[in-house]
């Protein structure tokens, strides 16, 4: 397991992660602007440079880690810091906390290790390119069944699927058409009232989520953002713009 | 060559271009590092972003004064002090005028110089307290830690003893202090480009990488 660690972490240390391990003065300034320090009575296992200690000590045993570390690396990484980048607004050296455990959060997903709903919600964007796994067909018949309820209320009121050259690609978070098409029909009505040239895409790219993000897995991530450039491209959008 | 000889010439020699190479070195690292691995920081590179960050934090015009005043202000005084002093005390620029460079520039009041010394270490000592004290910084401190704090205090300690003859009655101690400030000096020197005390010069790069990082998103730098 330990050179699975080092291939994987060698190429994915960079300059600065070397750089900031090193010069970190332990100076404490980042700790009280951590919300996780404060909501925690000023613990100490809170503070943003004692987070990081478990890249630079897998870093120094050179991976040799077992299993019952590298779970709590997880604990620590997923439940004590949730990568807001805050304490590097206060930090003298702009340490980038939230970069290196984001790293950490890549390095236990290559090992495995990463929270089922993550694991869940990857899988289904890999397989129908939407967390929720929502299938093309299903997709586009909620559109239409949107589209069919709001305009008994405004008349004439359409919405658009795959309109090549409109002005704007819609993307929506895939809970939207799984569990709150009202928020799609207010944004219809919006859109039509407002005269606003719009469309959904039919295809993979109409959901705007990245979760794979969270457990730095940048390879789904880019796929993701991909599909939506891919489908913005197609259609000859000027903008693609994305749900609150 | 006896010892002190030897600690007041080449290894003062040896102390500087340790320092000197040595921080070159860091810095020719990072930058080759990062060019091949941090390309992030190249591809959307603004010297406005980079100005901006290293300008609000070098003068004290960071969100850090509002959030943790004492400690920012103590930190500001104590890196003015470990900077001014050293440089632009009158004994030390006598050093570099009759050295093989005839090196000159003005100097500060001594008067001055023996208040910043003190003010220094009192807020080393207050540091050496805070680490040892609270709970938090004690858990996040290394042994290194420790050792780099009184490291760097120990050339004002000294440099104070000498110039005020403390401990002149103390046989050895007395006789020896020169020698002691010499030695504490190089040895912070020689410790400088290995540990984090390198963040003297790897500072401007580590803010501005961030700096370009935070500031193409629109973040506060
Ligand atoms: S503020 Fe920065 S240098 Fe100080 S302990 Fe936190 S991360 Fe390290
Ligand atoms: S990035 Fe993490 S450690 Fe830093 S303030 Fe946010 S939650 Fe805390």
């Amino acid at each position: 397991m330990s050179q699975e660690i080092m291939e994987f972490l060698k190429p994915r240390v960079g300059a600065r992660f070397k750089m900031w391990l090193n010069i970190c003065a332990h100076c404490g300034l980042c700790a009280n602007t951590c919300h996780y320090y404060t909501a925690n009575d000023n613990d100490p296992k809170m503070i943003p440079s004692y987070k990081i200690r478990f890249l630079k000590e897998i870093l120094r045993k050179k991976g040799k880690v077992d299993r019952d570390y590298l779970q709590r690396v997880y604990e620590t990484v997923y439940y004590e810091c949730n990568m807001c980048r805050r304490c590097t607004l206060y930090c003298p050296f702009a340490i980038d906390i939230a970069l290196m455990i984001s790293l950490l959060r890549a390095l236990l997903f290559s090992q495995g290790i990463a929270p089922e709903g993550l694991v869940r919600a990857i899988e289904n964007y890999k397989k129908f390119g939407n967390q929720m796994a929502v299938t093309d067909e299903d997709w586009v018949e909620t559109i239409e069944w949107c589209e069919e309820e709001t305009a008994e209320e405004l008349v004439g009121l359409k919405i658009p699927i795959d309109k090549k050259g409109a002005k704007l690609l819609y993307t929506v978070n895939a809970r939207e058409p799984m569990f709150y098409p009202q928020d799609m029909m207010e944004v219809a009505k919006i859109f039509h009232v407002a005269g606003e040239d719009y469309t959904y895409c039919s295809k993979p790219g109409w959901d705007d989520t990245n979760l794979s993000m969270f457990c730095g897995d940048l390879k789904t991530s880019k796929m993701i953002v991909e599909n939506t450039f891919k489908r913005a491209e197609e259609l000859e959008v000027k903008q693609v713009a994305i749900t609150e | 060559m006896d010892f002190f000889s030897f600690v007041e010439g080449p290894l003062l020699w040896i102390a500087f271009l340790i320092f000197i190479i040595g921080s070159l070195i860091r810095v020719a690292t990072f930058v080759s590092l990062s060019t091949k691995k941090d390309k992030i920081i190249y591809q959307h590179f603004s010297w406005k972003y980079v100005f901006a960050t290293l300008v609000r934090w070098i003068l004290p015009l960071n969100k850090d004064l509002v959030k943790n005043p004492v400690f920012s202000i103590l930190g500001y005084i104590f890196h003015i002090c470990l900077i001014v002093v050293p440089i632009w005390y009158a004994g030390h620029i006598t050093l570099w005028e009759e050295s093989r460079f005839e090196w000159s520039w003005s100097s500060i009041p001594d008067g001055l110089a023996d208040w910043m010394t003190l003010i220094f270490l009192a807020i080393a000592i207050f540091f050496l307290l805070r680490r040892i004290f609270s709970p938090g910084i004690r858990l996040i401190s290394a042994f290194s830690d420790y050792l780099l704090l009184i490291v760097t205090a120990l050339p004002f300690l000294t440099g104070y003893f000498l110039t005020h003859g403390t401990l002149d009655g103390i046989g050895f101690w007395g006789d020896n202090m020169q020698l002691f400030h010499m030695l504490s000096a190089e040895l912070m020197l020689i410790l400088i480009p290995f540990t984090k005390l390198s963040h003297y010069i790897l500072f401007f790069f580590s803010r501005g990488a961030s700096g370009v990082e935070f500031g193409r998103r629109g973040y506060s730098i």
